[in-house]
């Protein structure tokens, strides 16, 4: 979906955690760290990596922020360097998605107000999951081997084209059941907002081009619908 | 003869179930620390011994009535029941007759019975003379109305209430571990009573002018000079005695600064481990406890969840603020090292507790906790934290069922972010449980309205659910369909309208808390309504 780069800023567990689930998805990003040793080690396992320091706003601007780079990741281990990175990026890139991780719940707020899109806590994240899994284990279990990836089964966004067959149909016309092997979880309605609505409610929903259709199932049935309802 | 009619009695108990029941009815009632009926029954018998010394009271001025006499006569046959209860109880005398005779049996010798019936007298003498025992035998005597001066003895059932108060034990346990101070000081206390005592006879006595009389008299004096009260009743009257009287009790304040130091140290010291073993009192109490071995940032985010849930848990962490903080929040927690066997049995990882989270910061650590939970009960659900990736196999193969790797959970976040931002929501959400839409696995129970039913007769859309799939061990009416295996089991992705239900299948839905919770009350009520095609 996105077609810039992505800037996965430091080269510590998490960073190459997420580079590794990256690598796979066919997106172009490269991981940024001021440390030679850090560097290396994510260079050795094959990752496109660069040695910068983050506190030189020449340095970003050198490595694409404001320019081809439209997304940044930020790892580092101190709340305070997330901070001072996601600054000095907003400065330079308005338009710029980013998403920070927080090391202690208080700095979530000046994390939001530096300028940053998303928090990610690995702390409430994992502790959630933890729950989850003393909670509801069968659900876990099914998420992880499924959605999570490891299985064929894919979450996937499909954006309804213009002059598309299901431009101004509604959801009970389309009989998804008998068609797709697909399950669709909600529709997001881009003139009414961006929020998700399940379409578990009784609602029967008229669809436009531009909405788009949040579906789960295996990746060929998905890629069939999509060539179906011509997106291309 | 004698002896064969003893071992015929033995045996008919052992095989009597009868006699097996009441036994562990009274053990419930007053031994057993855990059982229900223990409370009631030492409350009741605290407020029988504290009416009793009352009406002791009472009857010094007024003298005795009907009522009192009765009461009296009452509770004594209690507390004579109780004492003979409680011997009956130390041990079990039919096995020792019995582990005797079998004795003789396999060495080939004549049964005697004199053997083992001493046995059982030693056995029964041992447990008289208990403390708790002998206190129960003084709050008994009184009751020999013909001797006055046992009357006082029923002030002695205030002693009574100590072993109906668990907490008195902690306290003689805290002394006891200052025995040999308490003894010093003891022996001390006596040398100085003594000497004085000798010298304020010799120089005091009624011969040299003084008020002393006799040697009781120098004893009392000596004690209340001692320990500070002086009445001044007896008053040495002669320079030698005054002389005693300075030593006395410069050596007194002395005694006394050293004896509350003592005890305050005692305490002091045991304080923690007092507080630590009401914890493992409370915990003992429990069922179904969940352990959470490190109450660092992780472990506070699932505490706080549990404790929405209302589940029992235990914090166990060997940072001092973290434990400080736990305590703060009133949560039960224990300061030591998770690893430790004697922590882990005290807090009952073998029947109690039932999952082990293992969240500490290291994994060196938890690798350790998680083997040895796991070697002491390997029916544990026990859940891991791997700090770094290679640790996740380590624990796993020490025993872990489940290991959390924040990193990849992290990683798995953020590549459905950039991948879906939309789509990542929902699954965040999902998985998370948040904004009351959640996926959730409905059971299909045996002879339930589920079992045996048709996927397209539940009509899922009007209950305003969506199904995802079915989880189920492979049958012959699903062979064909491609399930991804699970476990032991399948899961049926997305099933067509024909699949057939049957018992012990998982229906997973996904769908507002309040649809799910509906459709899963229907079911288990029967008043689901199935849409049959042909019926």
């Amino acid at each position: 979906m996105s077609h810039g780069k992505i800037a996965l800023f430091g080269c510590n567990n998490l960073g190459l955690g997420a580079a590794g689930r990256l690598n796979s998805r066919q997106h172009r990003f490269f991981l940024v760290d001021n440390d030679e040793a850090r560097v290396k080690t994510a260079v050795d396992r094959g990752f496109d990596a660069i040695l910068a320091d983050y506190r030189d706003d020449e340095v970003l601007r050198s490595i694409g922020i404001g320019e081809d780079v439209d997304t940044i990741f930020c790892f580092f281990p101190e709340d305070s360097e997330n901070v001072f990175l996601t600054i000095s990026a907003r400065a330079l890139a308005p338009k710029l998605r980013i998403v920070s991780v927080v090391e202690s719940p208080e700095a979530a707020d000046k994390l939001r107000a530096a300028g940053a899109d998303k928090i990610i806590d690995p702390y409430e994240v994992s502790g959630r999951k933890i729950y989850e899994i003393i909670k509801r284990p069968i659900i876990v279990d099914i998420l992880d081997q499924t959605v999570y990836g490891r299985h064929d089964l894919k979450m996937a966004e499909v954006e309804i084209p213009e002059g598309c067959c299901l431009d101004q149909r509604r959801l009970s016309e389309l009989q998804w059941k008998e068609r797709y092997n697909l399950i669709l979880l909600g529709v997001v309605n881009r003139e009414r907002g961006k929020d998700l609505r399940f379409v578990t409610g009784g609602v029967d929903y008229k669809l436009s081009a531009g909405d788009v259709l949040v579906v789960l199932g295996p990746p060929q049935e998905i890629g069939a619908f999509k060539q179906e309802i011509c997106v291309h | 003869m004698l002896g064969r009619l003893a071992i015929f009695l033995a045996y008919q108990l052992e095989g009597s179930k009868a006699f097996k029941r009441w036994k562990r009815i009274f053990h419930n009632l007053v031994e057993n620390p855990r059982s229900r009926m223990r409370p009631y029954f030492d409350l009741f018998m605290m407020v029988l011994v504290t009416l009793s010394v009352f009406l002791y009271i009472y009857e010094v001025k007024h003298g005795i009535d009907t009522f009192g006499r009765y009461f009296e006569l009452f509770a004594v046959s209690l507390f004579v029941c109780e004492y003979l209860v409680r011997l009956w109880l130390c041990d079990d005398s039919h096995k020792t007759i019995i582990e005797h005779y079998e004795k003789t049996e396999f060495l080939d010798l004549r049964f005697r019975l004199w053997p083992a019936l001493r046995q059982i007298l030693l056995c029964k003498w041992r447990y008289a003379t208990t403390p708790f025992a002998i206190i129960d035998l003084l709050a008994i005597l009184p009751a020999y109305q013909s001797l006055p001066i046992l009357r006082v003895f029923i002030l002695l059932r205030l002693f009574k209430l100590l072993r109906y108060a668990h907490s008195i034990n902690e306290f003689i346990r805290v002394l006891s571990e200052k025995r040999f101070e308490l003894y010093t000081l003891a022996f001390f206390l006596g040398f100085v009573t003594f000497a004085s005592s000798t010298a304020m006879y010799v120089f005091e006595g009624e011969v040299n002018g003084g008020q002393i009389k006799d040697f009781s008299d120098a004893v009392y004096w000596s004690f209340v000079t001692l320990f500070t009260v002086g009445y001044g009743d007896i008053t040495p009257q002669t320079p030698e005695g005054r002389g005693i009287t300075f030593l006395l009790v410069v050596s007194g304040v002395g005694l006394v600064a050293f004896l509350t130091s003592l005890l305050i140290t005692a305490f002091a010291e045991k304080m923690d481990e007092l507080r630590e073993s009401r914890v493992y009192a409370e915990v003992e109490k429990l069922k179904d406890v969940i352990l959470v071995c490190g109450y660092g940032r992780m472990g506070q985010v699932v505490v706080k969840k549990l404790l929405e849930d209302k589940v029992h848990f235990v914090i166990i962490d060997r940072d001092r603020e973290r434990v400080a903080l736990a305590k703060k929040r009133g949560f039960l927690v224990i300061m030591g090292d998770a690893s430790s066997n004697e922590i882990l049995v005290k807090l009952g990882i073998r029947d109690r507790v039932t999952t082990v989270l293992s969240l500490t910061g290291d994994d060196v650590h938890n690798v350790y906790i998680t083997l040895t939970a796991h070697h002491l009960n390997p029916k544990l659900n026990i859940i891991s934290r791997a700090n770094k990736p290679e640790s996740a196999r380590k624990l796993e193969q020490a025993g872990a069922d489940h290991v959390i790797q924040p990193f990849e959970i992290v990683g798995l976040t953020v590549a459905e972010y950039v991948g879906q931002p939309v789509a990542f929501e929902a699954v965040y959400g999902m998985a998370s449980g948040d904004r009351h839409f959640r996926i959730e696995a409905v059971l299909v129970r045996e002879g339930s309205i589920l079992d045996e039913a048709q996927i397209s007769e539940i009509r899922f859309e009007k209950k305003r659910l969506i199904l995802f799939g079915i989880i189920g061990a492979a049958h012959e009416s699903r062979n064909g369909l491609s399930g991804y295996s699970l476990r032991s089991r399948f899961f049926y992705f997305n099933p067509a309208g024909d699949f057939r239900l049957h018992a012990n299948d998982i229906l997973v839905v996904f769908g507002h808390e309040y649809s799910i919770n509906h459709f899963k009350e229907t079911a288990d009520k029967g008043r689901l309504k199935l849409s049959r095609k042909t019926a």
